[in-house]
């Protein structure tokens, strides 16, 4: 029989959201694709309690919350490594844990990556602030989108009683470097780039700076020799897509990027290394290769 | 049209270069006979001014055969690629304060009056050349040659909802509160999003939209009859 938890946020971290499948092929009405940054590691918190791969899960950015736990459930964390505590006890990532009721959940310092995932076993309950599906919410006849989750605000979930505990044997913040080369092909504009922009694109190491979200990365570092020229007639962008402005300013476009835009398009980064991209955070390297 | 691959998943899908009604009127035909295929494989269309992109899921197609489809598509005069409806939306605006904050600048950029600008507003058949810069805003043109302005110097930092702006020779809604460069003009009380109708966006690329000068007091009503649920959604589309 399905019950109830409650989760109710006494921090909220930096940057806490709920992340469901994202609104695909609602992109003619301007919707960014949204959904969860690190696709894989919110499916693999997804697999570990039992949920759809795209059931929604909550993604914690570089700080994580407090939450206070009501009712039993079973979690799993993914992605960063957060130093995750269960009642202020270090707890292991990549497997299923179950909560008592009365439980804390929080986090310490971030060892690696940037998003962590925590997925419940079960279904968020239905209610007019959260849909389950999509990245947006209504809240007081406001669209809005990824709407950060407030400290003391409370989310409920309809928890499926049966989910079996299992362990994940990738243990994927391993896998995250503070320093990433990624593989992308030519972009739309390519051929409207210098020979030296082109160049200084992927010869130099290239820095996430701090304006950077779920809409996308600015790189630090300007690219030399781009002008005017290469601004185009708007035209529909997506996540992955590296435009540069005309004063050589390169943005790689993550999740919530708006549809349309108006730069020309150097490179796209090839899909396959998206995940890695959403874990980098400000200050970190990045640089391209064909 | 131009086909060429867009990162490893998508398809660009470029038109004459342009800013037109001749050349976004395929763009939009070619979006709708897409979308009424009903391609297991694509994923998203993005209509735009002159281009489409198209996303797929690259292990459900290739790139080569999906390019083969859609021009194929584009093609079959029998597919809807042609003779897809076009909806008119009449929207109610109202031009006075303390809704239109920008007509003493475009009255300087433009050398017409108010009166003037007013006219030549809801004298025009708009039409909705694509959706973006956020949800539902749509970008709608062509402005009559008189009515083209700049942009205003310093953006604004907050623009309330349903406000009614030109810039250059488009003229567009905001959705909601965000900043924004337009010169505003007016609003409407109709909200352009709204996920309790089953039409959560009240705007698609390619709706013919004209817009009638309201007062303030018929403003209000409607903004009152929108959220008590009165309001007659019919009375909008013509």
């Amino acid at each position: 029989m399905a019950k109830e938890a409650i989760f109710y946020f006494e921090k909220a971290g930096l940057y806490t959201t709920l992340q469901g499948a994202g609104n695909k092929g609602q992109q003619h009405f301007g919707l960014p694709i949204g959904g969860p940054m690190d696709q894989t590691s919110a499916k693999i918190a997804n697999w570990l309690v039992g949920n759809e791969a795209q059931a929604a899960v909550l993604e914690i950015t570089m700080m994580g919350p407090e939450i206070i736990v009501k009712g039993d459930c079973k979690i799993a964390i993914t992605g960063a490594d957060m130093s995750p505590k269960l009642n202020d006890k270090p707890v292991s990532m990549y497997n299923t844990i179950a909560i008592k009721s009365g439980s804390k959940i929080s986090f310490g310092r971030l060892n690696s990556g940037c998003r962590t995932y925590l997925a419940i076993g079960g279904k968020i309950s239905e209610n007019k602030l959260w849909s389950n599906n999509v990245s947006y919410a209504l809240n007081n006849d406001n669209f809005v989108f990824n709407k950060k989750i407030e400290q003391n605000s409370s989310l409920s979930f309809k928890t499926n009683g049966s989910v079996e505990i299992k362990n994940h044997v990738e243990k994927r913040p391993l896998l995250f470097n503070n320093k990433i080369d990624v593989r992308v092909v030519p972009g739309p504009e390519y051929n409207l780039f210098s020979k030296q922009a082109i160049k200084s694109f992927f010869d130099n190491k290239h820095y996430i700076s701090n304006q950077s979200d779920r809409i996308g990365y600015r790189l630090r570092e300007t690219l030399k020799h781009c002008n005017q020229n290469q601004e185009i007639i708007s035209s529909g962008i997506i996540p992955g897509t590296i435009q540069v402005t005309s004063s050589g300013k390169a943005i790689i476009l993550m999740n919530d990027a708006p549809t349309i835009g108006g730069y020309a398009r150097i490179a796209n980064i090839i899909s396959t290394y998206m995940d890695n991209v959403a874990q980098l955070k400000p200050g970190d390297q990045i640089s391209f290769s064909i | 049209m131009v086909f060429s691959p867009y990162g490893d998943k998508a398809i660009l899908i470029n038109f004459v270069q342009e800013i037109s009604l001749e050349t976004n009127k395929k763009v939009i035909a070619l979006n709708n006979a897409i979308a009424s295929a009903q391609l297991k494989a694509i994923e998203y269309c993005i209509p735009a001014y002159c281009s489409l992109t198209v996303g797929y899921n690259p292990l459900l197609t290739s790139y080569n055969s999906l390019c083969k489809k859609i021009k194929s598509l584009s093609t079959n005069r029998n597919s809807n690629y042609k003779g897809t409806s076009e909806r008119t939306l009449n929207i109610p605006v109202c031009y006075e304060e303390p809704y239109a904050l920008d007509f003493d600048e475009l009255i300087e950029q433009t050398n017409l009056t108010k009166k003037e600008i007013i006219d030549y507003h809801t004298s025009t058949n708009f039409r909705v050349y694509m959706l973006g810069f956020m949800p539902g805003f749509a970008y709608m043109g062509k402005l009559p040659q008189p009515l083209y302005c700049n942009r205003k110097k310093e953006p604004r930092l907050n623009i309330a909802p349903g406000s009614l702006g030109l810039a250059g020779l488009q003229t567009g809604i905001y959705p909601f509160e965000s900043p924004g460069g337009w010169q505003i003009i007016g609003r409407t009380p109709i909200p352009l999003i709204n996920p309790e109708e089953n039409k959560t966006f009240l705007f698609k690329p390619g709706d013919l939209v004209c817009f009638n000068a309201i007062s303030n007091s018929s403003f209000l009503k409607i903004q009152n009859d929108v959220s008590s649920n009165h309001f007659n959604w019919e009375s909008i589309y013509g």
